[in-house]
């Protein structure tokens, strides 16, 4: 596997593309921007949203417990899942109750993190993800690069070869409207044939026992509503206390992930319909870890929005793919770590720790603070990257020792004038795509003293 | 032990913090012109807003709309989803409209099906100008005490990016949406 920096480098080869991906997702970062502005009410809304958070993660095991309960009187089947293997042996169980050898499945990034379809098609389960940027990477044989823009490092020609090839559209087609045609009709097929439907859950409600699905194509209640079977898949960190928190949320939700004023649909299903079994599956798989850990327990309170995302600047250059993980991103490489620390030691150092996520971050969390109590976190374990380690350790003890400090300057400014080649070479990993600036004649420290 | 005690135990386990509820949300203004505001987010998001006094005096401009197509009204009740599919319009009642967002509360009780709004091609909903709120706080404040076994709030007609962020209307749900503001 490639780590974040090598895959990264892959990725920047197509120079044209890498500079479309970053200026499109800095579109849709300004369109965030834009509609956060027309609410004078912004800020306080991100107070709150995060004040709730953090009341629930604190209330957490009252909360599930209230939920499952009212869930239960409103004729859902709630499951409990440790981990991940745990939650695919729950789908599946329930999947070989009903015979079904196809399933619709809404996105849900849970579903990503504990590897669903894997498991269920080494089981002979066909699994037809239903969002259109899903459906895409899944022809591809490829995983989201991103959690609300699954299919954002594509370009048209590649959705237009993509669906020749499995959809039978005409060779060269490449027009967004046509393509999303051809999608509709391929799917509409499976909605109306499936027997059982996966959703994700973007918010579950202690007080009433309700869920809330929120898309923009109808895809989740398409499934949803026809399927004999509805498995709604939820971390337990989903949960939210009472109704009336919904209205914060849902304020929050799109206008920070796409500028939009709210999802087309926000379906709140609180009862299975008249013959339908309804079945929520509450998953752990990490997460009463992350809440023991003081430092970490903030990047429960995500809400999956990706603006974090959109606005990073190493995101948007890198693309989804570089970060090896089903949530990528600022907010992936906090969670990453969580479940794997040795085989995602690169990820909190993919960050320039500029702070931009957590300014947009719609709960408040100090995303690019925790990315530096990780790298903290492994360099104590002597996990972080050998050049990371050796030039921190050489960064520690020079600022602990002023005259060296001073002595390194003044080297340094000899070097980058008489020698430069010595600082800008293949060794250097910051020296690839970089011009080092010229180095000034007199330190700031000499200049300050000698000033008029 | 199972793993809802499992679960649950490593959360008690945790030592325990006080921190309150911060109470429910007020939003800053509310606006004078409720309705000027929701028309202007319906345009926002797609949907066609049309003003008639009541419904039969919708009912001229809709079959300009839509002629010779299949419709459906709230009161057709289809417990089979499945035969929905082949109808192309379906109109029905909304109970409210937010100003903010354009959205409309939908609730079960009337709809013919849950899949009806979103697997029918075209979708034309009613909304009193009376019936309007400002934001969603003001939403769920009305909701407040009103429990449906399904219910959503539905913005615009369905739509995707997921193609080189261009927008295209008609991804799964309805391809069209009509308010019809009473
Ligand atoms: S960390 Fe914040 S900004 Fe990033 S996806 Fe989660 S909620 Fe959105």
């Amino acid at each position: 596997m490639l780590n974040h920096a090598e895959a990264s480098e892959k990725f920047i080869e197509d120079a044209e593309r890498t500079t479309w991906h970053d200026e499109t997702l800095w579109f849709v970062r300004s369109k965030r921007d834009k509609v956060s502005k027309l609410l004078p009410e912004w800020e306080a809304l991100r107070e709150q949203a995060s004040l709730i958070k953090d009341h629930t993660l604190a209330n957490l095991g009252q909360y599930l417990i209230e939920f499952e309960s009212n869930a239960q009187k409103n004729g859902i089947k709630v499951h409990w899942a440790k981990d991940a293997q745990e939650h695919n042996e729950i789908v599946h169980s329930i999947i070989s109750k009903h015979g079904g050898k196809a399933l619709v499945k809404s996105k849900s990034m849970l579903t990503e993190e504990c590897h669903l379809n894997e498991f269920l098609t080494k089981k002979g389960v066909e699994v037809v993800d239903t969002d259109l940027g899903e459906r895409i990477v899944q022809f591809r044989n490829e995983v989201p690069s991103h959690i609300v823009l699954p299919a954002i490092h594509l370009k048209k020609e590649d959705v237009g070869e993509t669906f020749h090839e499995f959809l039978g559209t005409p060779k060269g087609n490449k027009d967004p409207q046509f393509l999303t045609e051809a999608a509709r009709q391929h799917l509409r097929g499976y909605f109306l044939g499936a027997n059982v439907a996966i959703t994700g859950v973007n918010f579950a409600v202690a007080e009433t026992g309700e869920f809330v699905v929120c898309t923009n194509e109808g895809n989740a209640d398409m499934g949803a509503h026809l399927a004999k079977v509805h498995i709604a898949c939820m971390g337990i960190e989903k949960m939210i206390p009472k109704r009336k928190d919904l209205g914060v949320f849902l304020r929050l939700l799109a206008r920070s992930a796409t500028g939009q004023l709210i999802t087309t649909y926000s379906s709140h299903f609180a009862k299975p319909r008249k013959g339908q079994e309804m079945h929520i599956i509450l998953v752990d798989n990490g997460r009463t870890r992350q809440l023991a850990r003081d430092e970490f327990r903030n990047s429960l309170k995500c809400i999956r929005c990706a603006a974090c995302f959109n606005t990073c600047p190493v995101y948007r250059r890198s693309g989804g793919h570089s970060y090896h993980q089903p949530v990528a991103g600022p907010i992936g490489s906090i969670l990453a770590p969580n479940f794997d620390k040795s085989a995602n030691v690169d990820l909190p150092f993919a960050s320039t720790l500029c702070g931009s996520c957590s300014n947009v971050c719609p709960v408040k969390i100090n995303i690019h603070e925790q990315l530096w109590f990780w790298r903290q976190d492994l360099m104590k374990d002597g996990l972080a990257p050998l050049g990371k380690s050796l030039s921190m350790k050489g960064m520690a003890f020079m600022f602990s020792n002023p005259t060296i400090f001073k002595m390194a300057g003044y080297m340094g400014r000899l070097v980058m004038r008489f020698a430069p080649f010595i600082v800008n070479n293949s060794f250097n990993p910051w020296f690839k795509q970089r011009e080092m600036p010229e180095a000034p004649k007199e330190s700031f420290q000499s200049w300050y003293k000698n000033r008029k | 032990m199972s793993s809802r005690s499992e679960i649950l135990g490593a959360i008690q386990a945790l030592e325990k913090r006080e921190i309150h509820h911060p109470g429910d949300f007020k939003s800053y203004k509310a606006t004078q012109d409720l309705v000027g505001d929701f028309k202007n987010s319906l345009s926002i998001v797609g949907a066609i807003c049309i003003e008639a006094e009541n419904k039969q005096k919708a009912e001229a401009r809709l079959s300009e709309i839509y002629p010779d197509l299949l419709r459906y009204t709230s009161h057709d009740v289809v417990t089979n989803g499945l035969e929905l599919e082949a109808v192309d319009v379906l109109e029905i009642d909304g109970l409210f409209g937010v100003a903010e967002n354009g959205a409309i509360w939908l609730s079960d009780q009337f709809l013919p099906n849950r899949v009806a709004p979103f697997i029918c091609q075209h979708l034309v909903i009613y909304v009193a100008k009376s019936e309007i709120v400002a934001t969603l706080h003001e939403a769920y404040e009305r909701l407040d005490g009103h429990y449906a076994d399904f219910a959503l709030f539905l913005s615009g007609p369905s739509k995707t990016a997921d193609i080189e962020q261009s927008l295209v209307i008609g991804a799964h749900g309805a391809r069209s949406l009509t308010i019809i503001l009473t």
